[in-house]
């Protein structure tokens, strides 16, 4: 838990100083004209000190008193928000090339199987209807421009 | 004499056909949201956004108005219902309403719930009407200065009263205003952090990442675990309060609307403040605040009360000043910028019809929600009632789909997904969003004041302590600051109330 907050400053920490760094590169100007990287330099400063606090406030004690010993992982199933994460992406990434129909049955194969596991024809069906239905609701609705992929459909 | 006429130039705009029709879906939507819970006004009125581009500026904004006060009615359904709320604003009706479901007193906790919600919606929105003109006399007294200074306080507002730890809200906010600075420069035209990547030219864009970190996060928290969805198969009857009922409600949904309305009007405050504050409150004032918790009906009239007064009274410095008070209303300003119009000071006298139609449609989507969310309990409970397993895909998809469609862009589906991941390492982690959220649309808005201000200065921070407004706003930002910091204010309102009343 300890190590969980301070991992998680420390990378707030080295986030701030990046940022300070590109607004230095950017340019901080001067405080009566102030250039591109004024603020995020100023946002970057502000974040990085916060941070600090956070970190020796935390490591004196205020991280067991404000959460305990809680364990904010336990119960996590990793496996399911792994591959649900790498389905999304491979979504976001295939999508056009996919199109909007297969692409989107895929991952709705994927998604209703992932929660529970029902018979196959069941799940394709869901996802089948529920393809249908959101094309009808963003295309035919919302006139949205879905892509056709290689297929053309 | 005037207002009237305004009021009924107002009417004139909302009753037309389309407009009419727009409020109920609005409002119809907002209601489902409500209920619904995993999918907030918020992620509701970003994947509708879209749907807006082809009407006029004002059936744009009186829809997604209709989705932020519809989604304060339907949240308390799935509270009192099945112990969940519907959404955040509806956390407090949870304690009360759910124990009065369990004692059978269903319908008189949803039917105090609806009416309270009217009669406070209405009276905000009265109060809307006599507010927010003579103040945009007052803001256009407003210059760079003041507008750096409410914005700060605004978001000072918001990390005192949302989170536990100051300092972690404080971040977040910074982080917002880091986000916030992504892509070109308004003054000299430098990208910013764009990493060459040409779709970040125009920044992150306010709809991936609201979806992001509010939508994708919370179905990644709920994949891992198991939302037990008890809901009460018992027939919800008998939907009107008691004569008693309404005598042990009164005086909470009226002060409920007072606080609500208020809390709403500031800068970071919001209808989850006001909800929160309205049920601390109105236990301290009750003769017998040990029912509290146990079902009692003031538990529920007091926060839904404050919640939809809450939303109406955040309205007031978006349209007078063109500042969001809260994320809604940060996206409401988006719709608004996206259609031509530029919300602040000279919105009343240059789209007067706007401002007007907007307020009249309020009357009518109230009355809206009443009707719906009374009759059609029947449904919404059968809406409950649909497995997760089901429902999660479905929200994914409308996400996905919905952040596609803005621009078209695999890179806005990406930025929402990583904003996904961001918001659920943020929620395990303790860190809010809201704050995150708020600075990143005030980001802009505030570094372009604070440079006009800094060279109309010749760069001395003293415009902001020698200019009346500006000073009292900053110096209320430094106390509640400094305030967490005194011995015995260490526990604050939000910390207080999330560690006295976690359902």
């Amino acid at each position: 838990m300890k190590k969980t907050f301070l991992i998680n400053d420390i990378v707030w920490i080295t986030f701030a100083l990046l940022v300070c760094l590109g607004g230095l590169k950017l340019g901080f100007g001067t405080f009566q004209q102030p250039h591109a990287g004024f603020m995020p330099f100023l946002s970057g400063l502000f974040l990085g000190l916060l941070a600090l606090v956070d970190l020796i406030s935390g490591l004196l004690g205020q991280w067991k008193t404000e959460f305990g010993e809680k364990n904010i992982w336990g119960g996590v199933s990793w496996a399911k928000l792994i591959w649900t994460l790498a389905v999304l992406f491979a979504y976001t990434a295939f999508f056009t090339t996919l199109g909007f129909f297969i692409g989107t049955i895929l991952l709705l194969l994927f998604l209703f199987r992932l929660m529970e596991r029902r018979p196959w024809w069941i799940v394709f069906m869901a996802s089948a209807l529920t393809t249908a239905l959101t094309y009808l609701g963003f295309k035919v609705g919302l006139d949205s421009q879905l892509p056709r992929g290689f297929l053309g459909l | 004499m005037d207002l009237l006429n305004y009021l009924m130039m107002g009417f004139s705009v909302a009753l037309q056909p389309m407009n009419l029709f727009y409020c109920f879906v609005g409002v119809l939507i907002g209601t489902l949201v409500g209920v619904l819970p995993g999918l907030g006004p918020v992620a509701a009125m970003s994947l509708l956004l879209p749907a807006t581009f082809h009407t006029t500026p004002v059936a744009s904004i009186i829809m997604l108005s209709g989705i932020y006060y519809g989604a304060m009615y339907g949240g308390s359904t799935t509270s009192i219902l099945v112990n969940i709320p519907g959404e955040a604003a509806s956390v407090m009706t949870c304690l009360d309403g759910y124990q009065m479901a369990r004692q059978g007193r269903a319908g008189p906790a949803l039917g105090i719930s609806a009416f309270g919600s009217f009669i406070a919606g209405s009276i905000g929105i009265v109060g809307l009407m006599l507010i927010a003109p003579p103040l945009v006399d007052f803001a256009l007294r407003f210059g760079p200065a003041e507008y750096f200074s409410l914005m700060v306080l605004g978001l000072m507002v918001l990390t005192f009263l949302t989170s536990a730890s100051m300092v972690r809200a404080l971040m977040m906010a910074a982080f917002g205003l880091i986000v916030g600075t992504m892509g070109l420069d308004n003054i000299s035209g430098l990208a910013r952090f764009t990493f060459n990547i040409p779709e970040l030219l125009d920044g992150v864009g306010l709809v991936p990442l609201v979806m992001g970190l509010f939508g994708i996060s919370e179905v990644l928290l709920n994949i891992e675990l198991k939302i037990k969805q008890e809901v009460f198969t018992t027939k919800v009857k008998g939907l009107l309060p008691t004569l008693e009922d309404w005598a042990r409600s009164i005086w909470a949904i009226l002060r409920g609307t007072l606080i609500g309305f208020f809390l709403g009007i500031l800068p970071g405050g919001g209808a989850v403040i006001s909800s929160f504050v309205s049920y601390a409150i109105e236990k301290r004032v009750s003769k017998h605040p040990e029912d509290f918790g146990k079902g009692a009906i003031e538990g529920v009239a007091a926060p839904e009360s404050a919640n939809n007064s809450a939303a109406q009274g955040a309205f007031i410095p978006l349209l007078t000043l063109g500042i969001p008070s809260n994320v809604v209303m940060a996206m409401l300003l988006g719709a608004l910028i996206i259609h031509g119009v530029t919300p602040g000071p000279l919105l009343l006298s240059q789209h007067p019809e706007l401002f007007w139609g907007v307020v009249a449609s309020m009357y009518m989507g109230n009355a809206m929600l009443l009707a719906l969310n009374l009759p059609l309990i029947g449904i919404w409970v059968q809406l409950l009632k649909v497995p997760y397993p089901i429902l999660f895909p479905i929200i994914i998809l409308f996400c996905l789909i919905g952040s596609y469609s803005i621009n078209n862009s695999s890179t806005d589906v990406a930025i929402m997904l990583i904003f996904g991941v961001i918001g659920y390492l943020m929620k395990k982690l303790s860190l809010e969003a809201a704050p995150m959220v708020l600075a990143f649309v005030l980001g802009p808005m505030l570094e372009t004041a604070l440079r006009q201000a800094l060279i109309k200065s010749r760069g001395s921070f003293s415009i902001f302590f020698t200019r009346p407004i500006s000073a009292t706003c900053i110096l209320i930002a430094i106390a509640l600051m400094v305030v967490p910091l005194l011995p015995w204010f260490r526990r604050r309102p939000g910390a207080t109330l999330k560690q006295e009343e976690t359902p």
